[in-house]
């Protein structure tokens, strides 16, 4: 047996710990995460060895896994390899920091939950390894029901219980698309291998049917627009680490389910399907960005930001589609690595940043970030390792979050320059939204970053804030660290996601002209970086150094409380999450429809004496306008239903004689 | 033969008229009888005489002609109040549509089974299984529901037998255990719905709905 068998193996053993005593749950607990953190481990370890030998190919067969029993099977190719890796790395640092996090839930359902975590980790992988349809879905399945218990944990609260079966209901959703995918898939092949799948002989509008079904499917499981209804609710319910595997991880695992439909079930035959999923992307990202700017619940930020990620990943892959349809096979494949990189890079971020918004809900018992304010103090390393996850997302220099985006808008540029006229307007809207999402991106995290660790407190509730214990700063570390070093060196990381699409070898336009693009020197390779750091450091140097130079002259430092009007500043005068993004709120009015409330409640006159309360809520558009109407329809149509539905014995006997005659008079017609 | 057909037609006609509880109990002994009689006919005719020609007559006649009338009007001797007995619905609607039944059993004797001899025992056995059927439907007392039911059985019945000419003597045992003991527990049912609910109209039951 392959070594690699044995990290689902230490998953079911660590998902056994739920049987334990509960007179050991603390131990049930370090067992079963160190069962997941090792086990995590180790499929890092071979799925890496794997991705990076990707020219070599060790294993005979070129198969990283491949077996069958019985009607299961399991198959795991190139295209798995990355997405393994992204599941190893963020379930064995997410492991650690589970291990001081989840401890809050002592007597409180801690086995179940640490159980359920392995298995959540075990069918994620499952549906990584999975080698035809019916595994698949088997694995797709088990890992949509435990997630739903791991977001259900805290079931005494009235609103996780509601965001629980929210998701639980729109994942059963993408489950049947997926499932009527594959259903019409297998019976045309009459297989239900993922081999046989490759070699169908469909027709092309039943390929287009089969394509329209998978991309809902895999669309409502990355939480794109406007299937993301359940997302920015199950986040925050959920608790915090599993809220950053959530997604950091198994929104990945229907990108990887997406992959394996259009490259190998259905091809790339057409122009609008690369045009759908580019557009649907785009609108993801940037709304998706939008709503993250206007809400105050830290994890919802975070929850809307995972919306425009994989937005921006989903834009990536739609752009990778047209320039393939285009005959741009070459161009095409850095628009597929762009969207394997921004996934890598995605999912350490969102990791980070979800567990330190756990840091922050552990240290004040909120996730409201109106209450914070100046927590870099009381917490300085969780303080800093945010900073560079914000940066990340954010998308700046020296950070992974820039990589994978730049490539995207190079594969989006290179689309604009060879797509030719028919898809062109739809590039240049690409541009601006993908400008927009970036300058949003920076407004958003400027703000949680801000917010939540900068300034003055705003409530009593930071007095009590303190340092988190040492896994789980940890964890947090090593995240940061891993985002820097993707941000400053690319390249290994580029090459080897590269290297899926071409079997180790280099691309060729890269080395050519379009090096140009790239990096500004004529040859990518011998560079760095995709984007050259370098040229970022010179500019900032000489940026730093200018005002450094400017400053230089004025020695004389007055240390004075800051000019306010002749008052003395307090805490209320900073800006307020909602302050910051009232531009926004203004610029987007069209768009976001924010209600807003006034009520006096005392006023003795128009200029003074007033007390007044006032509500800012906005509302999901989507919700608002699509799910609701759909939800009326549907009670409505139930509630008609029912009329039949009377009670009456007689009534339906009534029903058996009508169907009787209806059908003898049928018969003799 | 035909006689008894039209005496058939004639009572289960009579049947969707009656209201009253005690000569709709009397009708469906007579109902009963006449397919106890049709039974030794067809028994004669098709059997070479025997004991097992005569015993699916014996049975109706034991069972649905003595019995479950004998039953059934024990229980309504128990019912004192008049209205009970007597209800005023109005039962042309139950007597249009075995009119409708009548002629649509006929079309179908002659869509389905062309150039059969029974035509006319197979209109009227459809007639009959159907009036049992709107005896169900349309009456909201229970023992009415009773006589439906048996008027039902009678209809299917007959129709097997017509069909097979003489079933096999276990299922034939078989069925009147069958429908002896559905009466029982009718007979037994109604009688504590009466106590439970102080009536016999089986709207009342509605309020039993979750």
């Amino acid at each position: 047996m392959d070594l690699i068998f044995l990290s689902p193996l230490l998953f079911l053993l660590g998902t056994a710990t739920i049987l334990w005593p509960k007179s050991l749950e603390m131990a049930a607990h370090y067992v079963g995460m160190m069962f997941a953190a090792v086990g995590s481990a180790v499929l890092l370890y071979k799925s890496g060895l794997y991705l990076i030998s990707a020219g070599v190919l060790e294993s005979a067969d070129g198969w990283l896994v491949t077996g069958r029993w019985g009607s299961y099977s399991l198959n795991a190719d190139l295209w798995s390899a990355p997405f393994l890796v992204i599941t190893g790395l963020a379930g064995f640092i997410i492991s650690l920091y589970g291990m001081d996090y989840a401890k809050g839930y002592r007597g409180n359902g801690l086995r179940a939950l640490t159980g359920q975590w392995n298995l959540f980790l075990l069918s994620m992988v499952m549906v990584l390894l999975a080698g035809d349809a019916f595994t698949f879905i088997l694995a797709w399945e088990v890992m949509a029901l435990v997630s739903f218990l791991l977001v259900n944990h805290e079931s005494s609260k009235k609103e996780t219980v509601s965001a629980a079966y929210q998701y639980m209901i729109m994942t059963h959703l993408g489950t049947a698309a997926i499932l009527v995918a594959f259903y019409i898939l297998g019976s045309g092949v009459g297989s239900f291998s993922f081999t046989a799948f490759c070699n169908n002989k469909l027709p092309a509008d039943v390929k287009h049917i089969v394509f329209c079904f998978a991309f809902a499917g895999f669309a409502l499981k990355s939480g794109l627009m406007p299937l993301h209804v359940w997302l920015p609710n199950a986040h925050p319910a959920a608790p915090s680490h599993v809220s950053a595997l959530m997604s950091g991880v198994m929104l990945k695992v229907a990108v990887y389910g997406f992959g394996r439909f259009v490259f190998q079930f259905i091809g790339i035959d057409t122009l609008w399907q690369g045009g759908l999923v580019m557009t649907v992307g785009l609108i993801s990202a940037f709304l998706g960005v939008l709503y993250a700017n206007m809400e105050k619940d830290m994890k919802r930020i975070l929850a809307y930001s995972s919306v425009e990620n994989m937005g921006i990943i989903f834009t990536g892959f739609g752009c990778g589609m047209i320039l393939k349809h285009l005959g741009l096979e070459a161009l095409s494949l850095v628009a597929f690595t762009a969207v394997l990189v921004h996934a890598f890079t995605h999912s350490l971020m969102k990791c980070l940043l979800f567990m330190s918004a756990g840091c922050v809900m552990h240290a004040t018992g909120s996730k409201n970030i109106e209450i914070m304010g100046g927590l870099a103090k009381k917490m300085p390393w969780t303080a800093f390792f945010t900073l560079i996850g914000s940066m990340s997302l954010a998308s700046l220099p020296f950070t992974g979050g820039l990589v994978g985006e730049w490539l995207t808008l190079q594969s989006l540029y290179t689309l604009a320059v060879n797509g030719g006229d028919e898809i062109r307007l739809l590039v240049v809207f690409g541009l601006i939204l993908m400008g927009l999402t970036g300058a949003l991106a920076l407004g958003c995290f400027v703000r949680l970053f801000g917010v939540v660790f900068l300034g003055r407190c705003r409530s009593k509730t930071i007095d009590k804030a303190h340092e988190q214990p040492f896994f789980m700063v940890l964890a947090l570390g090593i995240e940061a660290a891993l985002i820097i070093a993707v941000g400053i060196f690319p390249s290994p990381l580029v090459a080897a996601m590269e290297g899926i699409f071409t079997g180790g070898n280099a691309v060729v336009p890269m080395a050519t002209d379009f090096a140009l693009l790239w990096s500004g020197t004529g040859n990518f390779y011998n560079q760095l970086s995709a984007y050259c750091p370098i040229i970022f450091a010179v500019i900032g140097l000489a940026l730093f150094g200018l005002c450094y130079l400017s400053i230089m002259g004025n020695t004389l430092v007055r240390s004075e409380v800051t000019w306010n009007c002749g008052t003395y500043p307090t805490a209320r005068q900073q800006y307020s999450a909602t302050g910051f993004s009232k531009p926004l709120r203004r610029a987007f009015d069209f768009i976001l429809k924010p209600r807003r409330e006034k009520v006096y409640l005392e006023k003795e006159h128009d200029y003074f004496g007033r007390i007044m309360r006032f509500n800012l809520f906005v509302p999901d558009r989507f919700t608002d306008r699509l799910y609701h109407p759909i939800e009326h329809f549907m009670v409505r149509i139930s509630s008609t239903l029912l009329m039949i539905q009377q009670g009456s014995v007689r009534l339906y006997i009534a029903y058996t004689m009508i169907a009787m005659v209806a059908v003898l008079l049928w018969g003799v017609m | 033969m035909e006689y008894l057909v039209v005496f058939l037609i004639l009572v289960v006609f009579l049947q969707t008229r009656i209201m009253e509880l005690h000569r709709a109990t009397y009708l469906l002994a007579v109902q009963s009888a006449i397919i106890a009689g049709s039974c030794v006919i067809v028994g004669v005719s098709s059997g070479g005489g025997g004991f097992h020609a005569f015993l699916p007559g014996l049975l109706t006649l034991g069972v649905k002609v003595i019995f479950i009338p004998w039953a059934i009007l024990r229980l309504i001797g128990e019912i004192k109040d008049e209205s009970e007995i007597n209800s005023n619905i109005n039962v042309n609607y139950s007597s249009l549509a075995a009119a409708f039944f009548l002629v649509m059993g006929y079309i179908l004797a002659d869509r389905l089974l062309p150039g059969t001899i029974g035509r006319d025992i197979f209109a009227a056995t459809f007639l009959t299984i159907m009036t049992g059927l709107t005896l169900i439907v349309m009456r909201r007392r229970a023992i009415m529901q009773i006589v439906g039911l048996i008027t039902l059985e009678n209809g299917i019945y007959f129709f097997g037998l017509l069909m097979t000419e003489g079933l096999p003597l276990i299922v034939e045992l078989g069925v009147f255990l069958d429908v002896l003991i559905a009466v029982v527990v009718l007979v037994i049912l109604t009688g504590r719905m009466r106590l439970s609910f102080m009536t016999t109209d089986t709207g009342v039951m509605r309020k039993l709905k979750g």
